[in-house]
Order: C-alpha cells, then sequence, then structure tokens
C-alpha cells in the first residue's frame, strides 16, 4: 500500500475503529467493576464518607513523605512520566486541532523538548522495573506491552516532528497507527487505571471519611 | 466450620470481591511502592512480600470469574491455576508476613486498599485449609468457650475479687442501664490485670456508671484475624446482645487493636445491622473525660518518653491525637519518634502474627524497623495502648537487648489520677 | 505499730520503709509464692536482694523470666503456668531500678503481683485463695516490723 493510502487509512477509518474500541474496552472495564457492586457500610459514621472520597482523590496524588524518602527516584520518575504524557497529548496544538479544544496550547519547541524527556523517563522505568528485586518479582508481560504501546506514540511523534529516521509522512502515518493500537489495547491492559483511578480512589477514601481515619 | 478445599477457599475469595475490590486490581500499575510501605519487606528486603503480591491468589480469581478478558484467557488455557500449590505458597504471605497494619493501603498512589483486600483472601484460605494451626486453636477457643486464651468468668471474676479487696472499688456484673459496658481482651486479664483496675479507678472518679457482662466480656475477635466471617460475627454478636439487653449508652473497647476495628467497624456489618449503641476506645473515653473535667490528673513522668500508635487504633481506627493529648497531661519529656501518627510502622505482632509460634522469626526480623526507630529516638521509656502491642513490643526489646519498659497508657493515666480519699 | 490488720496499715507502713527495706520485703513476699513459679531463676533474684549483690543483673534476669512466662496472644491458657508469670513480675518490681519506678513502692507493687499469682489459681474454680495471701503478707510484714 502506497504511504499517502496508509496515512489516509490511518487518519479515517482506522482512528474512527480504534476510538471506537478504546470507548467500548473501557466502558466494558468500568462496568464489570461497578457492576459488583459494593455492600453499604452499617457501622456508626464519624464523619463524611462523601467529602473522604473527594479529598482521597487528590490527597493520593502526592506522596507521603515516609514513603518517598524511600525510592525518591522512582517517585519523581512517575510525576515526570505522567505530566510530560499529559503535556505532550493535551498541550500540543495540532493535537489540539485534532480534538477541536478551545484551549491554547504551549509552544511547540517547548512540547519537543518535554517529549524528549517524558521518553528519558520511560526508559528510566524501565531500567528501573529491571533492576529493582520488588518490579522484578511482580512484573508481568502486561506492563512491559503497556510500556511499549505508551513509548511508541511518543517516539514517533519526536521522530516525526524533528523530521528524524524516516521521511515525515512515512512516520507521522506510523505515529498515528502507534497511537491506534494503544487506543485499541489499552483497555486490556493496567492502562484502565487512566479511569479507575478515581474509582479506586473514591473507594478506599469514601470508607476512610466515614471512619475518620487517614487517607 | 465444614471441611475445607481448595475449591470452597475460591469460593469464598470469589464471595469477597466487590466493586471496590475489582477497581484496585483494574488500576493497580506496579509500582512497588506499597513494598516500601511494608516491614515485613523493608526488613527482610524479600520482594514476596510486596502486598499487592500477597493477594495474586485473589488477582487471579478476579480475573478469571469476573472480566471478560480473564474468561476468554481461561477459555484459551492462557491463565494461571489457583490449586493447592496457590494457597500452600500463599499461606504465609497472607498469615505470617502480613499484620494487617494497613500502611501499603495508604501509600498505594492509586488508593488500592491492599491490607483489606489481604484480610479478605484470609477467608478463602482458612476455607481452604490454609490458616496458621495456632490461629485455628484459637478461634476455635473463642468459639466454644468465648475467649480465644480459654479465659473462663469464673478467671474473670477472680480478677474482680482481686481488684476489689486491694482498691476497695466495686466492679458489678450484668448491671442494667449501666452506661458503658466494658470489654476485656483476654491478652489484659492474663498478663495485665492492672488495666482493670485502672478502668475502675477512673469510672469512679469520673461518676460512671459501668459493668462487664458475663456472658460477653471478651473483646478479641479471632475470627477477624483468622478471616472467618462466620466465626466473627458469632463473637460479635455475644458483644452486641449483651450491651443490648443491658440496654447500655456505650461499649467500651479496651487496650488491643483489632478488638477495636472488630467492634467499633466490622461488627456491624458482620450482624447485618447497626448498633443500638455507641463504640469507643478506652483512649477516646479518656480524652473525653480530661477534656470535660470529669477527671484530673496531677505530677508529671519525667522520663524521656515515647508513643508507639497501634495500627488499628490509629491508622485504622483514626485515634491519633488523643493520646497524645493524654500524655501531654502526664509526661513532661514526651519525644514523638519519626514517622509518628496514622504513618507510624507496625510493632510486629498484630493481625494473629503474635499467636502465630511458626512466624516467630519472621516477626522478629520484622521488629527491626521498630528498633530503628527507637534507636534514633533513645528514650527511657515506651508508652502504647494495646495488650498485643505491648508484649510484641517487650519481647523484641528484649530480643535486641534493649532496655527499654513498656507501659500502657490508660495504667499511666491512672497513675496520676487525682483520687478522693478511698475507704478500705 | 504492732500488727498489720488491714490494707490501709499495710501500705502505710510500707510507705515507711526505706528502699533498700521495702526491696527486703517485696523479696520476703515473693518467696511466699514462690512455688507457684516453677522457674528456678527466680529463687537467685530474691537471694541477691538478701544478699545485696548485683540488683541489674537479678532484674534483667526477672525480666526474661516474666516474658517467657507470659500468656502468647491466642495460645491457650493456663491459669497455673500465668501464676509463674505473676510470681516473675513481683520478683521483677522487687528488683527494679529506682529511676524506672519513679518513686512507686516497690513492695506494693511485688504485693499486688503475689497476691495476683495466688489469685490465678483461683481463676478455674470458685475457690477463694485470695485473702489468703492478703493476710500472710499482714503477717510478713508485722514480722519483718517486729523482729
Amino acid at each position: 500500500m502506497e504511504i499517502n493510502e496508509l496515512l489516509i487509512w490511518a487518519r479515517g477509518p482506522a482512528f474512527h475503529w480504534a476510538l471506537a474500541i478504546f470507548v467500548f474496552g473501557m466502558l466494558l472495564r468500568l462496568f464489570e467493576i461497578l457492576s459488583l457492586g459494593r455492600k453499604p457500610d452499617l457501622s456508626a459514621a464519624r464523619d463524611s464518607g462523601v467529602s473522604g472520597g473527594l479529598r482521597t482523590l487528590f490527597t493520593r496524588s502526592l506522596p507521603r513523605p515516609a514513603i518517598f524518602s524511600r525510592e525518591p527516584l522512582r517517585i519523581l520518575n512517575g510525576y515526570i512520566m505522567h505530566i510530560g504524557l499529559f503535556v505532550v497529548i493535551f498541550l500540543y496544538r495540532p493535537h489540539i486541532e485534532l480534538f477541536g479544544g478551545a484551549w491554547s496550547g504551549l509552544p511547540t519547541g517547548v512540547v519537543d523538548a518535554i517529549t524528549a524527556v517524558t521518553i528519558l523517563s520511560m526508559f528510566v522505568a524501565l531500567l528501573m522495573r529491571f533492576y529493582s528485586p520488588v518490579l522484578r518479582h511482580i512484573s508481568t508481560s502486561g506492563d512491559y506491552l503497556a510500556w511499549l504501546i505508551t513509548l511508541l506514540p511518543l517516539l514517533t511523534g519526536y521522530l516525526a516532528y524533528n523530521h528524524l529516521l524516516l521521511e515525515y509522512t512515512q512516520m507521522l502515518t506510523y505515529h498515528i497507527l502507534s497511537v491506534e493500537l494503544l487506543l485499541v489495547l489499552a483497555p486490556f491492559t493496567k492502562l484502565t487505571h487512566l479511569f479507575s483511578f478515581v474509582l479506586s480512589r473514591w473507594y478506599q477514601g469514601y470508607l476512610a471519611g466515614r471512619r475518620g481515619v487517614e487517607s | 466450620m465444614s471441611k475445607p478445599s481448595v475449591e470452597k477457599g475460591i469460593q469464598f475469595i470469589k464471595a469477597q470481591i466487590d466493586a471496590p475490590v475489582a477497581s484496585f486490581f483494574s488500576s493497580c500499575v506496579h509500582c512497588g511502592l506499597c513494598a516500601e510501605a511494608c516491614l515485613f519487606y523493608t526488613e527482610t528486603e524479600d520482594p514476596k512480600y510486596t502486598p499487592i503480591n500477597k493477594v495474586e491468589p485473589m488477582r487471579r480469581i478476579w480475573e478469571q470469574e469476573y472480566t471478560v478478558l480473564g474468561k476468554l484467557k481461561s477459555a484459551l488455557g492462557l491463565s494461571k491455576p489457583i490449586d493447592e500449590a496457590t494457597f500452600k505458597e500463599w499461606e504465609t504471605l497472607v498469615y505470617d508476613g502480613c499484620t494487617l497494619c494497613g500502611r501499603c493501603s495508604v501509600a498505594c498512589p492509586l488508593g488500592n486498599d491492599i491490607s483489606g483486600m489481604i484480610r479478605k483472601s484470609r477467608e478463602g484460605f482458612a476455607a481452604a485449609g490454609y490458616a496458621p494451626p495456632d490461629l485455628i486453636g484459637a478461634t476455635q477457643r473463642a468459639m466454644e468457650i468465648g475467649s480465644p486464651m480459654g479465659v473462663k468468668l469464673p478467671a474473670v471474676k477472680a480478677q474482680i475479687r482481686h481488684l476489689e479487696e486491694d482498691t476497695g472499688l466495686k466492679v458489678t456484673i450484668d448491671q442494667q442501664g449501666a452506661e458503658y459496658m466494658v470489654l476485656l481482651s483476654s491478652m489484659e486479664i492474663m498478663n495485665f490485670p492492672e488495666y482493670l483496675e485502672a478502668i475502675a479507678r477512673i469510672m469512679r472518679q469520673a461518676g460512671k456508671t459501668w459493668t462487664i457482662a458475663s456472658t460477653a466480656f471478651e473483646a478479641t475477635n479471632s475470627g477477624i484475624q483468622i478471616g472467618v466471617s462466620d466465626l466473627a460475627k458469632v463473637i460479635v454478636s455475644r458483644i452486641v446482645d449483651a450491651a443490648e439487653s443491658l440496654g447500655v449508652k456505650t461499649v467500651i473497647s479496651p487496650e488491643c487493636g483489632h478488638a477495636y476495628t472488630a467492634v467499633r467497624w466490622e461488627g456491624p456489618n458482620l450482624i447485618g445491622r447497626p448498633y443500638k449503641f455507641e463504640v469507643k476506645h478506652i483512649l477516646e473515653i479518656l480524652d473525653e473525660f480530661t477534656k470535660a473535667g470529669l477527671i484530673k490528673t496531677e505530677g508529671m513522668e519525667e522520663a524521656r518518653l515515647t508513643y508507639h500508635d497501634p495500627c488499628q487504633i490509629a491508622r485504622k481506627g483514626g485515634i491519633v491525637e488523643q493520646p497524645r493529648r493524654l500524655l501531654n497531661k502526664v509526661a513532661s519529656n514526651f519525644v514523638e519518634m519519626r514517622d509518628a501518627g496514622a504513618m507510624n510502622w507496625c510493632c510486629s505482632g498484630g493481625g494473629g502474627v503474635s499467636a502465630n509460634e511458626r512466624a516467630e522469626g519472621l516477626k522478629l526480623k520484622a521488629f527491626k524497623r521498630k528498633k530503628t526507630q527507637l534507636d534514633e529516638l533513645q528514650v527511657d521509656t515506651l508508652v502504647t495502648a494495646c495488650a498485643n502491642c505491648r508484649l510484641t513490643l517487650e519481647e523484641g526489646l528484649e530480643e535486641n537487648g534493649m532496655d527499654i519498659p513498656v507501659v500502657g497508657l490508660t495504667e499511666m493515666v491512672a497513675d496520676h489520677l487525682v483520687e478522693e480519699e478511698r475507704g478500705s | 505499730m504492732s500488727t498489720i490488720s488491714n490494707d490501709t496499715e499495710f501500705r502505710q507502713a510500707l510507705d515507711a520503709l526505706s528502699l533498700e527495706q521495702q526491696r527486703t520485703v517485696a523479696s520476703r513476699f515473693v518467696q511466699n509464692v514462690l512455688s507457684l513459679s516453677g522457674d528456678s531463676r527466680l529463687q537467685q533474684v530474691i537471694d541477691a536482694v538478701e544478699v545485696g549483690t548485683d540488683l541489674a543483673t537479678a532484674f534483667k534476669s526477672a525480666k526474661r523470666v516474666s516474658l517467657e512466662a507470659h500468656a502468647r496472644c491466642g495460645s491457650e491458657g493456663d491459669w497455673n503456668e500465668q501464676a509463674g508469670y505473676f510470681v516473675a513480675r513481683a520478683a521483677q518490681a522487687a528488683v527494679e531500678p529506682q529511676v524506672r519506678t519513679a518513686g512507686k513502692n516497690p513492695a506494693w507493687k511485688a504485693a499486688m503481683q503475689c497476691r495476683m499469682a495466688r489469685t490465678c489459681l483461683a481463676s478455674d474454680s470458685d475457690e477463694d485463695t485470695h485473702d489468703l495471701e492478703t493476710g500472710a503478707q499482714h503477717q510478713l510484714l508485722t514480722d519483718y516490723l517486729n523482729p
């Protein structure tokens, strides 16, 4: 297939299908969770579960000193990676146009630099997964798959923007295809945490709020 | 309890999986930070003690039973099994290597309640017959005799007589309409009878009526520790029935961590309805009484001392400030250890670990974390509010050649109580 | 004061003694219940008081005995053995370094633990042996004050 045909296909039907699978897949995962329900807590509440749930949505995004002191690099790297991903996806003008968004982005040169840093943080994360005894023990093939499908869009996007490795149209096509790969597979990996984190933080926070305990 | 089997074990774990559990497994990104919160990992550096690893059997069951992808994988023969070998391998992780201290649950960036899941997993392990023999014995005794250590009413009565004669205070049993019903843990009855004396003196000063129920004096709930909700329910029901038939306003949970968790938070959910009375921990009561001026203290301990937060009382119970307020009233040299408060480290003996002789070596290793905290601080006395923590700490300190007395907070407050003249 | 007949007098008399005297009296209380403990180390602990030798070592020993003797959480409680635990605690009280007790009377502490030891025997039955110990202690103190 000629590269321009592939690009048109990637931008068109492939994207719509990938997005549909992503949405459907994520909804399915959320349904799998919510359909299990939970029994109400009958103990006498000390405080509000709702405020506990809401508060916990935010407290878990901040590191606890006792934990941070044990793995500062791993935690900092996690922040760099997540913030970097957010900036690259949502504050890059061509992406904003794609979403039909009304917010302004950052200068593309800045986004480019952040992309490089984010790619670096991905590799640091991979190295840590290899070298930490804990991470080696608990990591599965799913972790490495999730890593790969997240890295590819970053990498191909960076290469395309900087006109490296391959001719621009080719690189762009692979970038879009890699995004589609991510969309299609994400619901079936730990990337479900993109949405389920709201539930997990809420559920524990709610109970903690009722009990008036740390969360 | 009917015959254990792997099939039963799986069914029991399956029954424990609810939306929160599913959200936790869906959100876990294998960041490994839970290990950094767990004293069993930090002091052994053995990655198998990583908290999320402890619930791998539950995760497999969740995936295979409650996810489309999991069902697909099973059909294609791609799923990891859950069999005798699984239960055998994970038994020591779920029991010996975990005190249900809850530090992992607070550390997880995704908000996963990992210790809650370990507690739930125990239901399956017990049903499959893979629980520590010591815990099985304790629970059987709790069921048949009413106390995990086989403490019967005559023993409690003997202690009460001892108390009455030595102090001139009266302790009533089964007093209808008393304001408070006091629970005791077997550990306190057997090892720290001064706790009961302390309560008696404090209640007298505060002018409150209180009683002990002959059918429900035991606070310890081994059903919770072993993970058999049916038994936990029976044990709690005794307390509920006694408290409601005596018409008490408040049940006081003693200086025992898991007893508080069991009766305060899990009880109503076990019996399926809210209580008709309140439950408070003795520290909450002491704090209330001192705030209201019902009891006063005099004199100060001058020794350099610190407070160990029992996990179930502080992190999981929300009682963090009360002991500190009380200590500041009776101690002039109270210093805090690093990580004090809700993030304090477990004594290493909770959640059934101290009752499990098989876990002795591992427990002493895990204790090194508490030793590190204390070495940094160099105190003369260690104060706490849980009889199990107390003995675990004493054993750990002894093992490490550390000469630091461990004292119960309620006793300490009672020692400084301003009391009217006692008649003989 | 010739005879101690109740606990108020008992306590007052104990408080009037010097620390050394309190320790000596405490060791006599412990001697009276020593048969309830199977641990021979405790005899050496009390001997240390009589002879006046190294109390620090005696304390360490008594502490160790009481730790070993305590009822493990969740284990089957044996009240006869538990008596031994309280005897050890009484011995501990008799030799406890002053700095830890901050002025609390070691003899009184020891007396209470000894009574608790005796009470343990009553725990599995409805027998009341507790008074026997109190009476015995009053007599021991009386004998000490009027040699």
